[in-house]
């Protein structure tokens, strides 16, 4: 048994037209034994910055609070919103710090540059080799499941609202083939001017 | 340490739903009433954390008045179904009339307790008969078999126990006895990893057997934020 399927979940990320998505499941659970419907594994690092850290249930949490420390300092001494390559390249750094003794969460990453508002997605591994593709990324227990559903749903410059669509249908029927993932669902649409946070009515089983 | 490093690159090399076996981690139930009994599964099938199929069917057919709930392995509780099944056939020819629901059950009870060592079987044989009516048998793993007014098992039925031992009542009619296993039935998928998808019912009375399948929207939901 994995510790990367101990607790069980997923998150992924999308490119749209001038925007970006990211969505995960609810579910923090044991093994087989559903303990919340309501566990959070997408965090807001900035106001067009969040990042999902699906894995083991304590690592999501140390490493959300870790990086929100090193995040504060960062722009304390800056006077400036980080830019999402150069968070991306702060999470990998403190992912790799861990290289032998790793934690265990793989990130996911999106968002818009603060400057020039382009979107930015990027997925990495448990030691933090980082992956910035031009699509959509995908990590969790159903990972296998989420490309498959992306690949066939995804396609360049999708509007805000059918980019919502089209993640939410690749996460909902990824995670309804995964017994350890679903129990709810959660997407945040992130655009120049707001973000749209929904909570998807999804099958609790 | 190693043991944790090692675990994260085999489960890159090889997933374990290569090397898992089919299981029917499961919610299953049964309860009798008079004039018959009330058979319930959910549907899904895992193979490690995928889901192999969320459309199993698995209330199988023993004979026309007798039916079984699977759960444990999919591959050794279909193989004892088709025997049994091969058993009371035979049996019905010899006997010239519908067999009995506990010939059924200790045909049931003689395989799962001689090979108990080589068979992950949980299993409840339901039915109606001529002699004795409505009968609920619960065979487990270890191939013991009792009769009881309701039955629960699988991998789901840890987490109803309470429930069930508190919601159920002597003499209930055969609707009543439908919504009790509904019920119970959609609170152990919702906490249950290995159980999900839809709720296969049976319904045995002396006209043989009425099947209803209701699908999760339709499943009560319980408190959500």
């Amino acid at each position: 048994m994995s510790i990367l399927s101990y607790n069980g979940g997923c998150v992924l990320a999308m490119k749209g037209k001038g925007c970006v998505a990211i969505a995960s499941d609810r579910r923090f659970g044991v093994q087989t034994s559903t303990l919340a419907m309501d566990f959070q594994r997408i965090f807001e690092m900035g106001p067009h910055l969040y990042i999902g850290l699906p894995g083991l249930a304590t690592d999501t949490l140390t490493v959300h609070e870790r990086l929100r420390f090193r995040l504060n300092l960062y722009e304390l001494r800056e006077s400036r919103k980080i830019k999402p390559q150069t968070f991306s390249a702060m999470v990998s750094n403190l992912l790799y710090e861990r290289r032998f003794g790793p934690y265990f969460v793989e990130p996911v990453i999106a968002g818009l540059d603060p400057v020039t508002w382009e979107p930015f997605i990027s997925a990495m591994d448990l030691i933090g080799c980082p992956n910035m593709p031009e699509d959509f990324v995908v990590a969790g227990t159903c990972a296998e499941q989420l490309f498959g559903m992306c690949e066939a749903l995804w396609e360049p410059n999708l509007e805000p609202d059918d980019l919502f669509e089209t993640i939410s249908q690749a996460l909902m029927n990824a995670f309804d083939r995964d017994a350890i993932s679903g129990w709810g669902g959660v997407v945040h649409i992130i655009e120049k001017d707001k973000v749209t946070t929904r909570m998807l009515k999804t099958r609790m089983d | 340490m190693a043991c944790t490093m090692n675990n994260s690159i085999s489960d890159l090399l090889s997933p374990d739903w290569l090397t898992s076996e089919h299981s029917t981690g499961t919610s299953i139930m049964a309860v009798e009433f008079n004039g018959g009994v009330v058979i319930g599964a959910d549907s899904r099938t895992s193979t490690g954390a995928y889901v192999a199929n969320r459309v199993t069917d698995k209330l199988t057919k023993i004979t026309n008045h007798i039916y079984c709930c699977r759960s444990g392995s999919a591959a050794d509780t279909q193989a004892i179904a088709d025997i049994v099944n091969y058993h009371l056939e035979f049996h019905e020819v010899q006997l010239g009339e519908a067999p009995l629901v506990k010939t059924a059950a200790s045909v049931f009870q003689e395989l799962c307790y001689n090979y108990r060592d080589q068979l992950t079987a949980g299993i409840i044989c339901a039915g109606w008969d001529r002699r004795h009516g409505g009968q609920v048998f619960n065979i487990p793993l270890g191939g013991m078999c009792v009769r009881q007014s309701f039955a629960i098992g699988g991998s789901g039925s840890t987490y109803v126990f309470g429930f069930v031992d508190s919601n159920f009542k002597k003499g209930m009619i055969k609707d009543e006895c439908v919504q009790f296993v509904l019920k119970t039935l959609a609170l152990a998928m919702s906490r249950d990893g290995s159980s999900g998808g839809v709720v296969r019912l049976g319904i045995i009375t002396e006209d043989g057997i009425e099947r209803r399948t209701v699908l999760g929207n339709e499943l009560p939901r319980f408190y959500e934020d």
